[in-house]
Protein backbone atom coordinates (compact mmCIF):
# COMPACT_ATOMS: atom_id res chain seq x y z
CA UNK A 1 0.00 0.00 0.00
CA UNK A 2 2.64 2.35 0.33
CA UNK A 3 3.78 1.83 -3.09
CA UNK A 4 0.83 2.40 -4.37
CA UNK A 5 0.94 5.92 -2.46
CA UNK A 6 4.45 6.31 -3.32
CA UNK A 7 3.49 6.16 -6.96
CA UNK A 8 0.32 8.38 -6.99
CA UNK A 9 2.79 11.26 -5.74
CA UNK A 10 4.44 10.51 -8.71
CA UNK A 11 1.58 10.83 -10.78
CA UNK A 12 0.99 13.85 -8.58
CA UNK A 13 3.95 15.83 -9.84
CA UNK A 14 2.72 14.64 -13.77
CA UNK A 15 -0.50 16.10 -12.64
CA UNK A 16 0.53 19.48 -11.55
CA UNK A 17 3.54 19.85 -13.95
CA UNK A 18 1.46 18.98 -17.27
CA UNK A 19 -2.15 19.87 -15.56
CA UNK A 20 -4.36 16.40 -16.22
CA UNK A 21 -5.26 14.24 -13.98
CA UNK A 22 -2.97 11.70 -13.32
CA UNK A 23 -5.07 9.10 -14.35
CA UNK A 24 -3.32 8.37 -17.83
CA UNK A 25 -0.18 7.53 -15.60
CA UNK A 26 -1.75 5.72 -12.69
CA UNK A 27 -3.56 3.31 -14.79
CA UNK A 28 -1.10 1.82 -16.56
CA UNK A 29 1.36 1.95 -13.00
CA UNK A 30 -1.76 -0.12 -11.56
CA UNK A 31 -1.41 -2.61 -13.91
CA UNK A 32 2.27 -2.70 -14.38
CA UNK A 33 3.42 -2.35 -11.22
CA UNK A 34 0.74 -3.60 -8.70
CA UNK A 35 -1.32 -6.73 -10.97
CA UNK A 36 -4.40 -4.72 -11.23
CA UNK A 37 -6.63 -5.86 -13.87
CA UNK A 38 -7.24 -2.96 -16.37
CA UNK A 39 -10.91 -2.68 -15.85
CA UNK A 40 -10.27 -2.27 -12.25
CA UNK A 41 -6.94 0.11 -12.46
CA UNK A 42 -9.88 2.56 -14.59
CA UNK A 43 -11.95 2.05 -12.05
CA UNK A 44 -9.72 2.95 -9.40
CA UNK A 45 -8.52 5.48 -10.95
CA UNK A 46 -11.69 7.51 -11.54
CA UNK A 47 -12.35 7.11 -7.74
CA UNK A 48 -8.57 8.79 -6.87
CA UNK A 49 -9.95 11.64 -9.44
CA UNK A 50 -13.36 12.35 -7.56
CA UNK A 51 -11.99 14.40 -4.97
CA UNK A 52 -10.25 17.92 -6.63
CA UNK A 53 -6.92 16.05 -6.18
CA UNK A 54 -5.60 19.24 -8.92
CA UNK A 55 -6.52 21.70 -6.29
CA UNK A 56 -3.32 23.00 -5.03
CA UNK A 57 -1.58 22.52 -8.47
CA UNK A 58 -4.95 24.49 -9.89
CA UNK A 59 -4.26 27.13 -7.30
CA UNK A 60 -0.84 27.93 -8.13
CA UNK A 61 -1.47 28.08 -12.17
CA UNK A 62 -4.86 30.50 -11.25
CA UNK A 63 -2.65 32.56 -9.08
CA UNK A 64 -0.26 33.28 -11.96
CA UNK A 65 -3.12 34.26 -14.19
CA UNK A 66 -3.40 30.73 -16.55
CA UNK A 67 -7.05 30.17 -16.36
CA UNK A 68 -9.47 30.48 -19.01
CA UNK A 69 -13.01 30.54 -16.42
CA UNK A 70 -15.37 30.79 -19.60
CA UNK A 71 -13.79 27.44 -21.38
CA UNK A 72 -13.33 25.37 -18.60
CA UNK A 73 -16.90 25.73 -17.68
CA UNK A 74 -18.07 25.44 -20.87
CA UNK A 75 -15.92 21.99 -21.07
CA UNK A 76 -17.12 20.03 -18.11
CA UNK A 77 -20.88 19.44 -18.57
CA UNK A 78 -19.71 17.66 -21.75
CA UNK A 79 -16.89 15.57 -19.98
CA UNK A 80 -19.23 14.78 -17.39
CA UNK A 81 -21.89 13.79 -20.30
CA UNK A 82 -19.31 11.72 -22.05
CA UNK A 83 -17.98 10.10 -19.30
CA UNK A 84 -21.27 8.57 -18.45
CA UNK A 85 -21.18 6.81 -22.33
CA UNK A 86 -17.69 6.35 -22.28
CA UNK A 87 -17.91 4.25 -19.24
CA UNK A 88 -21.03 2.16 -20.88
CA UNK A 89 -18.68 1.47 -24.08
CA UNK A 90 -16.01 0.68 -21.85
CA UNK A 91 -18.05 -2.41 -20.45
CA UNK A 92 -18.67 -3.46 -24.68
CA UNK A 93 -15.47 -3.09 -26.16
CA UNK A 94 -12.13 -5.43 -25.72
CA UNK A 95 -10.04 -2.96 -23.53
CA UNK A 96 -7.04 -4.07 -24.65
CA UNK A 97 -7.85 -3.00 -28.85
CA UNK A 98 -9.17 0.32 -27.36
CA UNK A 99 -6.33 1.10 -25.16
CA UNK A 100 -3.84 0.32 -27.89
CA UNK A 101 -5.62 2.87 -30.17
CA UNK A 102 -5.63 5.40 -27.53
CA UNK A 103 -2.02 4.90 -27.00
CA UNK A 104 -1.14 5.43 -30.70
CA UNK A 105 -3.17 8.46 -30.89
CA UNK A 106 -1.15 9.55 -27.52
CA UNK A 107 2.06 9.65 -29.13
CA UNK A 108 1.07 10.93 -32.01
CA UNK A 109 0.09 14.04 -30.61
CA UNK A 110 2.92 14.34 -28.18
CA UNK A 111 5.38 14.00 -30.43
CA UNK A 112 3.59 16.49 -32.22
CA UNK A 113 4.28 18.86 -29.50
CA UNK A 114 7.90 18.13 -28.86
CA UNK A 115 8.67 18.84 -32.38
CA UNK A 116 6.74 21.59 -32.38
CA UNK A 117 8.68 23.10 -29.41
CA UNK A 118 11.48 22.09 -30.78
CA UNK A 119 11.04 23.94 -33.84
CA UNK A 120 9.86 26.93 -32.93
CA UNK B 1 -18.63 28.48 -33.68
CA UNK B 2 -16.24 28.32 -30.82
CA UNK B 3 -18.75 27.59 -28.28
CA UNK B 4 -20.05 25.16 -30.13
CA UNK B 5 -16.39 23.63 -30.82
CA UNK B 6 -15.92 23.68 -27.06
CA UNK B 7 -19.05 21.78 -26.27
CA UNK B 8 -18.56 18.67 -28.86
CA UNK B 9 -14.50 19.14 -27.19
CA UNK B 10 -15.89 18.28 -23.62
CA UNK B 11 -17.92 15.47 -24.86
CA UNK B 12 -15.47 13.81 -26.77
CA UNK B 13 -12.78 13.87 -23.87
CA UNK B 14 -15.72 13.00 -21.73
CA UNK B 15 -15.97 9.27 -23.75
CA UNK B 16 -12.22 8.56 -23.24
CA UNK B 17 -12.52 9.87 -19.90
CA UNK B 18 -14.94 6.66 -19.19
CA UNK B 19 -13.20 4.13 -21.55
CA UNK B 20 -10.22 4.51 -20.13
CA UNK B 21 -10.71 5.18 -16.44
CA UNK B 22 -8.67 8.88 -16.96
CA UNK B 23 -9.21 12.19 -15.86
CA UNK B 24 -8.94 13.50 -19.87
CA UNK B 25 -6.53 16.57 -18.98
CA UNK B 26 -4.11 14.81 -21.12
CA UNK B 27 -6.42 14.93 -24.75
CA UNK B 28 -7.84 18.49 -23.03
CA UNK B 29 -4.58 20.33 -23.37
CA UNK B 30 -3.11 18.96 -26.64
CA UNK B 31 -6.78 19.61 -28.02
CA UNK B 32 -6.95 23.27 -26.44
CA UNK B 33 -3.57 24.54 -27.42
CA UNK B 34 -4.32 23.41 -31.13
CA UNK B 35 -7.73 23.60 -31.75
CA UNK B 36 -8.55 26.97 -29.44
CA UNK B 37 -4.64 28.13 -29.99
CA UNK B 38 -3.98 28.26 -26.41
CA UNK B 39 -0.97 29.20 -24.64
CA UNK B 40 0.52 26.36 -22.92
CA UNK B 41 0.47 27.35 -19.40
CA UNK B 42 -3.49 28.09 -19.87
CA UNK B 43 -4.49 25.01 -21.36
CA UNK B 44 -2.88 23.56 -18.74
CA UNK B 45 -4.21 25.86 -15.65
CA UNK B 46 -7.92 25.47 -17.70
CA UNK B 47 -7.64 21.62 -17.60
CA UNK B 48 -7.22 21.32 -13.75
CA UNK B 49 -9.61 23.87 -13.57
CA UNK B 50 -12.14 21.48 -15.22
CA UNK B 51 -10.79 18.47 -13.36
CA UNK B 52 -11.84 20.13 -9.98
CA UNK B 53 -15.40 19.20 -10.06
CA UNK B 54 -16.10 15.08 -9.87
CA UNK B 55 -16.52 15.22 -14.19
CA UNK B 56 -16.10 11.36 -13.67
CA UNK B 57 -18.79 10.68 -11.56
CA UNK B 58 -21.19 8.85 -14.15
CA UNK B 59 -18.38 7.01 -15.55
CA UNK B 60 -17.32 5.91 -11.47
CA UNK B 61 -21.01 4.20 -11.30
CA UNK B 62 -20.41 1.98 -14.18
CA UNK B 63 -17.17 1.08 -13.10
CA UNK B 64 -18.99 0.69 -9.71
CA UNK B 65 -21.60 -1.40 -10.47
CA UNK B 66 -19.58 -4.40 -11.93
CA UNK B 67 -17.07 -3.95 -8.48
CA UNK B 68 -14.46 -2.75 -10.18
CA UNK B 69 -12.89 -0.10 -7.83
CA UNK B 70 -10.60 -0.47 -5.25
CA UNK B 71 -11.58 2.17 -2.85
CA UNK B 72 -9.08 1.80 -0.34
CA UNK B 73 -6.23 1.98 -3.05
CA UNK B 74 -8.03 5.11 -4.89
CA UNK B 75 -8.27 6.95 -1.69
CA UNK B 76 -4.68 6.58 -0.84
CA UNK B 77 -4.02 7.44 -4.72
CA UNK B 78 -5.78 10.33 -4.43
CA UNK B 79 -3.49 11.82 -1.73
CA UNK B 80 -0.60 11.39 -3.50
CA UNK B 81 -1.60 13.15 -6.43
CA UNK B 82 -3.01 15.71 -4.51
CA UNK B 83 0.48 16.22 -2.52
CA UNK B 84 2.40 15.46 -5.84
CA UNK B 85 0.31 18.02 -7.74
CA UNK B 86 1.27 21.18 -5.91
CA UNK B 87 5.16 20.38 -6.35
CA UNK B 88 4.30 19.99 -10.13
CA UNK B 89 2.14 23.23 -9.98
CA UNK B 90 5.55 25.28 -8.39
CA UNK B 91 7.83 23.64 -11.15
CA UNK B 92 5.24 24.53 -14.08
CA UNK B 93 5.09 27.84 -13.47
CA UNK B 94 7.95 28.14 -13.17
CA UNK B 95 8.90 27.32 -16.69
CA UNK B 96 8.47 28.87 -19.75
CA UNK B 97 5.63 27.67 -22.50
CA UNK B 98 7.93 26.57 -24.71
CA UNK B 99 10.11 24.29 -22.57
CA UNK B 100 6.36 22.85 -21.06
CA UNK B 101 5.60 22.48 -24.34
CA UNK B 102 8.15 20.25 -24.91
CA UNK B 103 8.20 18.18 -21.79
CA UNK B 104 4.85 17.86 -22.43
CA UNK B 105 5.23 16.23 -25.83
CA UNK B 106 7.78 13.38 -24.41
CA UNK B 107 5.15 13.06 -20.94
CA UNK B 108 2.87 12.52 -23.70
CA UNK B 109 4.75 9.91 -25.56
CA UNK B 110 6.46 7.90 -22.49
CA UNK B 111 2.51 7.46 -21.42
CA UNK B 112 1.49 6.24 -24.69
CA UNK B 113 4.42 3.79 -24.09
CA UNK B 114 3.41 2.63 -20.99
CA UNK B 115 -0.20 2.70 -21.72
CA UNK B 116 0.48 0.40 -25.16
CA UNK B 117 2.69 -2.38 -23.10
CA UNK B 118 0.92 -5.39 -22.00
CA UNK B 119 0.21 -6.22 -18.48
CA UNK B 120 1.86 -8.92 -16.99
CA UNK B 121 -0.91 -11.77 -16.27
CA UNK B 122 -4.29 -12.60 -17.05
CA UNK B 123 -7.04 -12.06 -19.49
CA UNK B 124 -8.43 -8.65 -19.97
CA UNK B 125 -11.64 -9.37 -22.12
CA UNK B 126 -14.54 -8.17 -20.96
CA UNK B 127 -15.85 -11.49 -20.14
CA UNK B 128 -13.90 -11.15 -17.26
CA UNK B 129 -15.08 -8.51 -15.79
CA UNK B 130 -16.80 -10.39 -12.66
CA UNK B 131 -13.58 -11.80 -11.61
CA UNK B 132 -11.85 -11.23 -8.64
CA UNK B 133 -8.22 -10.10 -8.62
CA UNK B 134 -5.54 -10.62 -6.50
CA UNK B 135 -3.94 -7.23 -5.56
CA UNK B 136 -2.31 -5.55 -2.54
Amino acid sequence: MTGIFLTACVCGVASGLFGIGGGVLLVPLLVLLFAFGQHRAQGTSLIALIPPTGLLAFLAYAKAGYVSWKTGLLLIPGVFAGGILGGWLAKKLNPKRMRQVFAGLMFALGLWQAVAAWRR
Amino acid sequence: MTTLIVLVLGLGVGVLVGLLGIGGGVVLVPAMVYLLQMDQHLAQGTSLFILLPPVGLGALRQYWKQGQVDLRAGILCALGILIGGYLGGLFAVLMTSRQLKGFFGCFLMLAAALLWRKPPVQGESAGSLGEEQANV
